[in-house]
Order: C-alpha cells, then structure tokens, then sequence
C-alpha cells in the first residue's frame, strides 16, 4: 500500500467516525425527546413560574394584575410568626420521623435477613401496609385514632386513659409519626434488605475468622457496607415527608393550634383557601430550595460513579 | 444463629409480633367492611377479639360504596394508572437507552440532569404546575391527570441500570448486520428486560394510585374524581357513618395489594438497584 492511499483510508475512516457520531447523537436526542419535554414541562416551567410568582403582590382577590415587589414577599414573611411556626413544626416532625423510620427499617432488615422460619412472610406483611394508598392509610389511621377507636380500646384493657391524639394539639405530630411510620417503615426496610442481600458473604466470614461478635461485625462490616442504600433511604425518605400532604389536609386543617400546619400545607391552604398566593409562592420557593439542597447533598455524598459512563 | 437455637426463638418471636402489630391495622380495614359501624365502635371500646372479626356479616357497606358511584372513580384510576404505565415505560426505558447503551457526549451531564430533576417531589412543584395547566386549558382533563406520571427518574434510573448490565457484545454484533439504534433497542434490548420492565412499571403504577394532591388542583368536575379522592370525600362527608369509608378505602387498597403481592420479587429487583454502585 503506497502512502497517499493510506492517508485517504484514514481521512475517509475519521469521516465514518464522525458520521456514526453524528448518527449518535441525532438517535440520543430523539430517544430523549419525550423526557427532556416533560423535565421542561413538569419541573422548569413550574419552578421558574414559582420564583416569578414570589416577587409579585396584590391585594386579596383584586382582579388588578399582580405588581413586581422584588423581595418583598420575602421580607414580610421572614417577619410573619405563622410562617416560623410552619417552619419549626415541619422540621420537629422530619427530625423525628425520619431517623426513627430508618432506624427500626434497618432493625427490620437485619432481624429478617437472619435465618428464621418464615422470613419472607413476615417481610411482605410488614411491607403490605405500603401498598395502601396514603390516602386510604390515612383515613384507616384518622378513625382508629378517635377517642371512642380501638386504639383507645386498647389502652383501656391496660387501665390507661383514653388519648386525644389527632385532636390535641400535644399529640398531633406524634399521631402522624405513627401513621407515617406505618407505611414508610416496611417500604424503606424492603430497599435496606436489597442493600444487605448485596453484601458480599466473605466480609462476614472474615468477621467470624477473626472472632468478631454480633455487635462489631455490625459495625464494622453491615453498617460500613450498607452506606449507599441508607444514604439512599434516609434522603429519599425526608424528601416525601417534607411534602406530607394527605393526611395533614384530611385529617388535622393544620390544626389543632397550627402543630401540624406544616409547609406544603400552608402553601396549598393560603393558595387557595386564604387566597394568599403570593405568600405561598415565596413559601414555595423555600420548600423547593431546602428539597433541592437535599437532593444535592445526596448526590454529591453518593459519589461522582453514579454518574459515570460505565 | 446455628449455635443459639434460644435465640433464634427470641428472634421468631420478635419478627412474628412485629408483623402483626403491622397487619392488625389492615385486618381492622377489612373486618370494618363487612359490618356496621356501630358494631366497629362497638367492638372497640371495651375491646374485644370481635374488633378483627364481623359478627354480622353485611354487604351493605359495599353495596352502598357501588350505589354512590364509587366505581367511577375506580375506573378513572385504573385508566389513568394504566395509560400511565404503557406510555411512561416507553418513555422511561427510551430514556434510559439512550443514557445507558448510544455513546455520546455529555451523557453523563444529561444523566445527572433528568435524575436531579425528577427526585425532588413532585408535590413540591404541583401548585405553581397546576397555574400552568389552567392556563394551557387542561384542567378537568384526563391528559393533565396522566402527565405527571408519565417522568419517574426512578424508573429511569432502574431500567438503565438494567440496561448497563447488558453486554455490549449484542448491540455491537447487531450494529454489524446491520440494524439501527431504534431496532437494537426494541429486538435485542427490550424482550431482555423484562423483569426491569416490570419493576419500573410498578413503580409508575404506584405514584399514580396514591396520588392525591395533583387530582384536587386540576380536576373540580366529580365525575373525574379518582379514588382516592373520591374516599377522602367520602370521609369528609359521611364522619357518622364509616361504613362506606371503610369499604371504599378496602377497595382502593386491595387492588395495588394484590398487584405488589404478585410482582414482589421484580419491585425488590428495582429497588436494589438504588442501592447499587454503578
């Protein structure tokens, strides 16, 4: 093969080359297609619509177009108490709910990854209570937990005084904790139980070689490996109860004494119930930052491979 | 374990309590359904082991959930649930074709970009969202009940990581006879991933049974109501006569029961791909 000919194979096999990356990413962009319209439809346009709205103000239900206040929908919320007092009863329930649920999910899957009898049963009923519906989970809740339900019932067969629950103002954010646990616990335990059945079997006969006891081999080997999935679990986890919705607008308004008037409460009763949208947006704006800092953090913590090619 | 057969009792034990501390509540659902409510609050307070069990068995709160149109919302569900799923796994695993098996620049940087974009709830957005659908005309539309569950980044991401697990050799010895991207990812890629197809199915399947908040923005003409709407007001109207209720919810919660207790093993398969590594 002379020279020239060689150098034309090159040029032609750089022009192929091109032309398959081209090809690439022409067949990329419409396998994207549909998902990049609905990330523009469903995500960008609402959050952009929801910072512009912030910094707009009018009267209550004057048909007069809003006017652009820049931050001073801010300002007066940063100074209103109603909108702390959302901010402190949302952040006492997701600092109790959320580590208490991770907690017993991971008792739960470490207890039922053992080598009992019938594991994968009680696996499933524990994990059945997620399969109800929010909704339908809260209203089985909402009546169990009246003063004349079975739940009281229950502690009278013990001598104890029937409770208040969703109606005291004391008891509000515990009575959701139990409801939310009842569902979230069985379904974060089903990913833990993934993570653990994905630890490597060497690593605890290494454990046992080496003489370690129950409570050491957990951890320095269960809880070490098992970082990912409980990373994964506690930010997925106090992402959905940051956005509680169900249960608060059906069962408690917010109440009793605005204990359990939390954030996306307040934003969807002052949209419109108290037709402050203007005040709700720039809550909107907050919530939609605190969500979108969670998920950062997650992914920064979980790693760069996430993201990486192959 | 082997060693200390006492404390694999004391473990038995544990989980076997544990287990039904969490089903008595579903039992009660159930039982509730079949009988007045004046005997489900008779039953509770003093309690007795009748709380769990109908002593006399009524059909009469189901008859009455089907008389006040229950069945409408029920069917709204299942529609929109079920075109959810169709057009949203298509649209996922498309999606996660593309960031899993075409080479191309920037992947990664697309990747990170629909995943951030889809893990911060939906619920977060869905009242700035619910302006815009107004707007656009669509509100009491089925169109604007779907749409929303048409993107799951959580579904994306399991049918990719399933997709990764694919050896490359397939589409590279398909690319030499000849096919293109569109039938590589049809005949050789997806008849394998059915398992990831399923799991990802369910999990689109369940968003939209549990939602709540998105149909009370965009939907005020009862007839598009879906069930879990349909329960809560229910609920709300009827807080003397539970009866109703509890058949309604028992409805609503048997389906993705049923559903989730036949296709266990493939939500478990999606779900220990969260936690995977790559």
């Amino acid at each position: 093969m002379t020279a020239p000919s060689l150098l034309t194979q090159a040029a032609g096999s750089r022009r192929k080359g091109a032309r398959i990356t081209r090809r690439n990413v022409v067949a990329a962009a419409l396998f994207l297609a549909p998902t990049v319209v609905l990330i523009v439809v469903l995500r960008i346009v609402p959050t952009v619509s929801a910072v512009a709205d912030s910094t707009r103000s009018g009267l209550p239900g004057s048909l007069a177009a809003p006017e652009f206040v820049g931050v001073d929908v801010f300002t007066k919320m940063f100074s209103s108490a109603s909108f702390w007092n959302s901010v402190t009863q949302t952040l006492v329930f997701n600092v109790i709910v959320n580590p208490l649920q991770i907690l017993l999910a991971l008792a739960l899957a470490v207890l039922l990854t053992r080598n009992i009898p019938g594991r994968g049963l009680w696996r499933t009923l524990i994990f059945l209570p997620a399969a109800v519906p929010l909704a339908g989970s809260t209203i089985v809740w909402g009546i169990a937990l009246r003063p004349d339900g079975p739940v009281n019932g229950f502690l009278e067969l013990f001598g104890l005084p029937a409770q208040p629950w969703f109606t005291s103002p004391d008891q509000v954010i515990m009575s959701l904790i139990i409801l939310a646990s009842w569902i979230g616990i069985g379904y974060w335990m089903m990913f833990l139980i993934a993570g653990l059945n994905d630890i490597p079997p060497v690593y605890y006969e290494a454990a046992r070689i080496d003489g370690a006891g129950a409570l050491r081999t957990f951890f320095s080997v269960t809880l070490p490996m098992l970082r990912r999935p409980l990373l994964f679990v506690l930010v997925a986890d106090t992402v959905a109860n940051f956005v509680l919705f169900a249960p608060v607008q059906i069962l408690t308004g917010g109440g009793p004494e605005g204990r359990s008037n939390f954030l996306m409460y307040d934003i969807f009763h002052r949209s419109y119930e108290l037709s402050d949208p203007y005040q709700a947006s720039a809550e909107l704006v907050v919530l939609l930052v605190i969500m979108i800092a969670i998920v950062a953090v997650q992914f920064k913590l979980l790693g760069s491979d996430d993201t990486g090619e192959e | 374990m082997r060693r200390n057969p006492l404390g694999r009792v004391v473990l038995t034990v544990t989980a076997v309590a544990i287990s039904l501390a969490f089903l008595v509540p579903v039992l009660w659902l159930l039982a509730s359904t079949f009988r007045t409510a004046t005997e489900t609050f008779a039953s509770s307070s003093p309690l007795s082991w009748d709380v769990l069990w109908p002593k006399d068995f009524t059909l009469v709160n189901l008859e009455s959930a089907v008389d006040s149109g229950f069945l409408t919302a029920l069917g709204n569900s299942l529609l929109v649930a079920a075109v959810t799923v169709v057009v949203g796994l298509g649209i996922s695993a498309a999606a996660a074709f593309a960031l899993a098996v075409i080479p191309f620049r920037g992947r990664s940087v697309v990747f990170t970009i629909v995943v951030l974009s889809f893990l911060v709830p939906f619920e977060a957005i869905a009242i700035p969202l619910s302006r815009s659908f107004s707007e656009w005309g669509l509100t009491n539309t089925l169109i604007a009940l779907i749409l929303p569950g048409l993107g799951n980044g959580l579904a994306v991401f399991t049918l990719r990581q399933f997709f990764l697990g694919i050896p490359h050799s397939l589409s590279e010895a398909a690319h030499l006879d000849g096919a293109n991207w569109f039938r590589i990812f049809w005949s050789v890629y997806l008849p394998l991933t059915r398992p990831a197809l399923i799991g990802a199915g369910l999990i689109l399947f369940l968003f939209q049974w549990q939602a709540y908040l998105w149909p009370i923005l965009v939907t005020s003409n009862a007839s598009l109501d879906l069930a879990p709407v349909a329960i809560a007001k229910s609920f709300g109207a009827f807080s003397t006569d539970y009866g109703r209720v509890f058949a309604e919810t028992a409805i609503l919660a048997v389906i993705p029961a049923v559903v989730l207790l036949a296709l266990q093993r493939y939500f478990v398969t999606s779900v220990a791909s969260t936690g995977s590594k790559e």
